[in-house]
């Protein structure tokens, strides 16, 4: 045993690695060990064809808390964000609506189809700056226990209260809707353009396990709103260098703080001893010894893998046994040989540099989720595609490019088979899919690689393939999140903390759990 | 101003009744309007062949507030139950059948024969269930207060809310809170493995939904139909003995001897607003009668958009009222049998069919049940709940017949082809031939059949969309969400117009609440003592 340390973040994504930074930047020496060759978890950029960087897992970022880029001073660090500002839905009549910066653009867009649309667009996108700032405030803070009597409880369950209050009545019943409705129907309440409903929506089911019918994806909309507000990034944004640039930048700042990073180190066991965690053991048997342990792994990895469950509360076990990490969402990462040919608008043009939104209708993608229900992949899928290369040249070589389609669905547990049987078949339906609407695609295919939620699951280990490290339902938010009592990034263990995206605010390109949690460790040591 | 009445009652059904009652019990001159011939609306008992007498819309009056029947004597006026000893009964593919009955532990030793494991999750699951449900009564029978209010009751109000919550101690109010938006199938997934005991506990939680139990929220539903009676876990299932419809006849009853005028085939073409406020109402005659104020039990879409219409709703109202979602999709059938169905899972007992029997063999058959409603079609694979109500009540049928009725999940009242007078037989045969599966001599036994479709209800019901709960109860329109954001406590942007029916709070079922609560807020409001 050699080295002795303050505190060991296991996981080297990008919450780990905010929290090891913001723990490093507080003087503690701390450690962060990450399983793979590489850091970032998800958020990582990879050459998995010579010449091609991919984003291999997360593909866009417009979550990241502006104050966690401003304290640790990301931009300096390398973040360059680009921004990825317009989204094109093709439709299978050779129509398409395009959705960009330019409002007048948007409105011609919107307008093909209905001018009232069009208008309530404005208005719409208006009402959803508005509800993301009004949940801002939430994204901030610790989850309150609403069962504790503690005057500190108790305090912040009355801000919280004031705060809800104070956005005012019409605000209110706003974000009771975004809360429990299905985000199709909360879209109908503004657009009667079925196409224009169905991509908007599409943002409600991205990760989740639902369709964009089952009331609790309206939440999820709201929740990749979050991203539009502070000015810092417009709209949603890639990272120069694919999403692994964010984690660089973050791994950068930890360790100009001091913090240790080591790779290939994967950790089978957090030791303990009288209820006390005192370290880590590695996979190969090395134990490092430390003050407290960070896991920013999902909760099933964390209390029932990593430690005894043996030694925990049975309340806090049953509950992460039923902890959904259900996975829904799979990956095609495309290397091309040219630029891709839209049918509805060929050639180059501004829509190849943001979103193409494979999402012709509500039905379409409510029958892509049927599919999923029942465990098989979703036939013809909904896919949300952008092509990294056209905004940052350097992820393919000249006049080549990278197609990132993130699809859905693609259940976890599949009724037939196993995914290495039916790995290549979900690539090809998406592949075919995509044909239909860009003609060239399959001839200038140069790499396919395919990522179930299995794969995601053993590559990078979130349990279930869930790319939230858990279902962004209401049973499972905020003082819930990831389970009752253990919301306030503690664990029933002392110096045993959790830090990822199964705790709050939940999943995307956020740092926020990393740096509430962070905040929750500086406390405990204050004291 | 001349007033004929205090206060006129648009709609006899049973919230409607409640609320002439409640208020000709404290002394208003109250007067009810009925369109139809009989009182009852959707909580009514019919004799659609001689002899035979069906309850045609609600299959019971389980979730029936105590309270109200207490305020208002209804078994001094005629009210009295008749209580099944199964709670449900499904009768599963290849002869087997599982009961649960109103006696937890007698289910437990069913449940048993399907899964050790289940048997044994099962009484503290009823346990906490009725925990659970009695928070949900308790929350129903709060008169809605407003989300911004200085006043005394609003505060005490949300803090007997509150103490509710707490009184269920730390862990069962965060279980609470976690449980209620839940989707049905996965709360029922944590519990239990069997197929056949989630497909039939998932029942009740879509009851009036157009939704499967998949869906957020759906939990909720679970519980709140197990408010009130204690019934094995399932479904509240009290049955007035003569039919639902006695509930009615003792309401109406209670109200005539408070000196209520009750009017039925008496259809009302408007309500009368002056100076932003109702005045009374134009009959469909022409008449108008004068009131102090109007209480609406219609659904909220019929009574706003067609009672009141016009400019004076504003721009807002009027897009939330469009936005309103009612979306029936539950049809009936209605068969008069020359003797009972054997069911062979039932084992020759025929106790196991005296309470609802239930097909909905596992949660992915509700799931593709409801897909297929989504997508505008009649369910191919139905999940239905029968009751048998002439087991319990001799009387509603001839000597030695029955009357048996289906509730037929999932019929969608907008279908995206055909329509609905074109397909009603269809839906009739598919359900008999669902329940015939099970019960082989059931087609020889029919000797009549109605079937009542999703369009039916609104014709002949006046449930605008065939929205057997006046507005589907997800969690998007309750508590201060019902019937609309911005109108609280049965009020309406209209002065003196209130909603009394299922539309407002606490929602749809028989349990005599919204009627109840909207009499006790208007009387207050003293519109009826100004002369």
């Amino acid at each position: 045993m050699a080295k002795r340390y303050d505190a060991i973040v296991i996981g080297g994504g990008h919450n780990g690695l905010v929290n090891a930074a913001y723990l490093s930047r507080a003087g503690l020496k701390t450690l962060v060990l990450e399983q793979r060759h590489v850091l970032g978890g998800a958020t990582v950029s990879e050459e998995i064809y010579p010449g091609f960087k991919f984003s291999v897992f997360s593909y866009v970022v417009s979550l990241m808390r502006p104050e966690i880029i401003r304290e640790l001073q990301l931009v300096r660090h390398g973040l360059t964000m680009l921004p990825l500002e317009s989204t094109i839905t093709p439709l299978p009549d050779g129509r398409y609506i395009y959705r960009g910066p330019d409002s007048a653009a948007t409105f011609r867009s919107i307008s093909q189809f209905s001018t009232r649309d069009a208008e309530a667009y404005r208005e719409y996108s208006y009402a959803m700056y508005h509800m993301a700032k009004a949940v801002k405030y939430i994204l901030g803070i610790r989850p309150p226990d609403p069962t504790s009597f503690h005057p500190r409880e108790l305090l912040a369950l009355l801000k919280l209260g004031k705060h809800f209050l104070s956005l005012g009545e019409e605000n209110i019943y706003t974000l009771v809707k975004l809360m429990t409705m299905s985000s199709a129907d909360f879209l109908e309440e503004w657009f009667e353009t079925d196409p224009l409903v169905a991509t908007l929506s599409a943002s409600g089911i991205i990760g989740t396990f639902l369709g964009p019918r089952s009331p609790g994806s309206a939440y999820v909309l709201l929740h990749h709103y979050m991203g539009e507000i502070d000015g810092v990034f417009r709209a949603w944004g890639f990272a120069r260098g694919g999403t692994g640039g964010v984690a660089e930048a973050i791994a950068s700042a930890a360790r100009g703080l001091g913090a240790e990073l080591r790779t290939d180190a994967p950790v089978a066991e957090v030791r303990t001893r009288n209820g006390r965690a005192t370290g880590v053991v590695l996979a190969d048997g090395e134990e490092i010894e430390a003050g407290l342990v960070v896991s920013s792994l999902d909760p099933k990895l964390t209390f029932l893998k990593l430690v005894d469950p043996e030694q925990l509360p049975s309340d806090l076990v049953g509950a992460v046994r039923n902890f959904d990490t259900y996975g829904s969402s799979g990956k095609v990462n495309l290397a091309l040989d040219a630029a891709p040919d839209l049918s509805c608008l060929p050639g180059d043009g501004p829509h190849l540099r943001g979103a193409i939104s494979i999402s012709p209708s509500v039905a379409y993608i409510e029958r892509a989720y049927d599919d999923a229900k029942y465990g098989r992949f979703s036939k013809q899928p909904y896919i949300d595609i952008i092509l990294p290369s056209m905004i940052d040249p350097d992820m393919a070589p000249p006049g080549k490019h990278v197609m990132s389609c993130f699809v859905q669905y693609a259940p976890y547990q599949l009724a037939e088979g196993t995914w290495d049987e039916q790995r290549e078949a979900f690539g090809v339906a998406v592949v075919d899919t995509l044909a239909e609407y860009i003609p060239n695609l399959k001839d200038i295919i140069l790499h396919r690689q395919v990522l179930s939620p299995w794969d995601i699951e053993q590559t990078i280990g979130l349990s279930s393939g869930n790319i939230f490290q858990g279902e962004l339902s209401l049973s499972q938010l905020f003082f819930l999140r990831p389970a009752p009592g253990y919301a306030q990034y503690r664990t029933p263990i002392h110096g045993y903390y959790q830090c990822g995206s199964a705790t709050h605010p939940g999943g995307g390109i956020s740092g926020a759990p990393g740096k509430l949690a962070a905040m929750e460790i500086l406390k405990d040591l204050r004291k | 101003m001349s007033r004929d009445f205090d206060f006129i009652v648009i709609g006899g059904g049973h919230n409607g009744l409640t609320a002439a009652a409640w208020l000709a019990k404290a002394g208003r001159r109250v007067l009810l309007l009925e369109a139809r011939q009989t009182l009852g609306g959707s909580a009514a008992t019919e004799e659609l062949f001689p002899g035979f007498h069906f309850n045609t819309a609600a299959p019971d009056a389980g979730l029936l507030a105590p309270q109200v029947a207490a305020e208002l004597g209804l078994h001094k006026h005629g009210l009295d139950f008749v209580a099944s000893q199964a709670a449900a009964f499904a009768p599963l593919a290849g002869g087997r059948g599982l009961t649960l009955w109103r006696d937890a532990e007698r289910s437990a030793m069913e449940i048993a024969a399907f899964s050790a494991a289940d048997a044994k999750a099962f009484l503290p699951f009823h346990r906490r269930t009725r925990r659970f449900a009695a928070v949900l009564a308790k929350m129903a029978a709060l008169q809605p207060f407003a989300l911004k209010s200085n006043s005394l009751r609003t505060l005490a109000g949300w803090a007997r809310l509150a103490l509710s919550l707490r009184a269920l101690g730390g862990r069962d109010m965060m279980e609470f809170l976690r449980v209620l938006p839940m989707g049905a199938a996965h709360y029922l997934n944590e519990h239990f493995e069997s197929d056949a005991l989630k497909g039939l506990l998932a029942y009740a939680s879509t009851v009036g939904l157009m939704q499967g139990p998949r869906a957020s929220g759906t939990a909720f539903m679970l519980l709140y139909q197990q408010m009130g009676a204690d019934n094995g876990a399932y479904r509240s299932s009290l049955l007035p003995r003569g039919g639902v419809g006695r509930l009615s006849t003792a309401l109406a009853a209670a109200a005539q001897a408070h000196g209520a005028e009750l009017r039925t085939g008496t259809p009302v073409a408007a309500i009368l607003c002056e100076d932003g406020r109702a005045a009374g109402v134009r009959l469909a005659s022409g008449e108008e009668v004068r009131a102090g104020a109007v209480l609406s039990s219609a659904d909220p879409r019929r009574t706003f958009l067609s009672l009141v219409g016009g400019p004076q709703l504003g721009p807002r109202f009027s897009r939330r009222l469009r936005s309103l979602k009612l979306r029936g999709s539950t049809a009936s059938v209605h068969l008069a049998l020359s003797g009972l169905p054997e069911f062979p899972a039932a084992a020759g007992d025929p106790s196991r069919l005296d309470g609802a029997i239930v097909i909905s063999p596992s949660l992915d058959y509700a799931e593709q049940a409801y897909d297929d409603a989504k997508h505008g079609r009649i369910a191919r694979r139905p999940v239905l709940e029968a009751r048998i109500p002439s087991l319990l009540d001799a009387g509603l049928a001839p000597q030695g017949q029955h009357t048996l009725s289906i509730l037929f999940r999932y019929a969608p009242h907008q279908l995206a082809e055909g329509d609905w007078d074109a397909e009603r037989e269809r839906l009739g045969d598919l359900a008999v031939d669902t329940l015939t599966q099970h019960a082989p001599n059931l087609k020889s036994l029919i000797s009549d059949r109605h079937t009542i479709t999703p369009l039916d209800y609104e014709r002949d019901y006046g449930l605008s969309g065939g929205g057997e709960m006046h507005g589907q109860m997800g969690l998007d329109q309750l508590l201060l969400m019902r019937p609309t954001p911005g109108f609280i406590g049965y009020r309406s942007p209209i002065d003196s117009l209130y909603v009394c029916g299922a539309g407002a709070h606490p929602g749809g079922g028989v349990t005599g609440l919204p009627g109840l609560l909207a009499a006790r807020q208007a009387a207050k409001e003293g519109y009826a003592k100004q002369t």
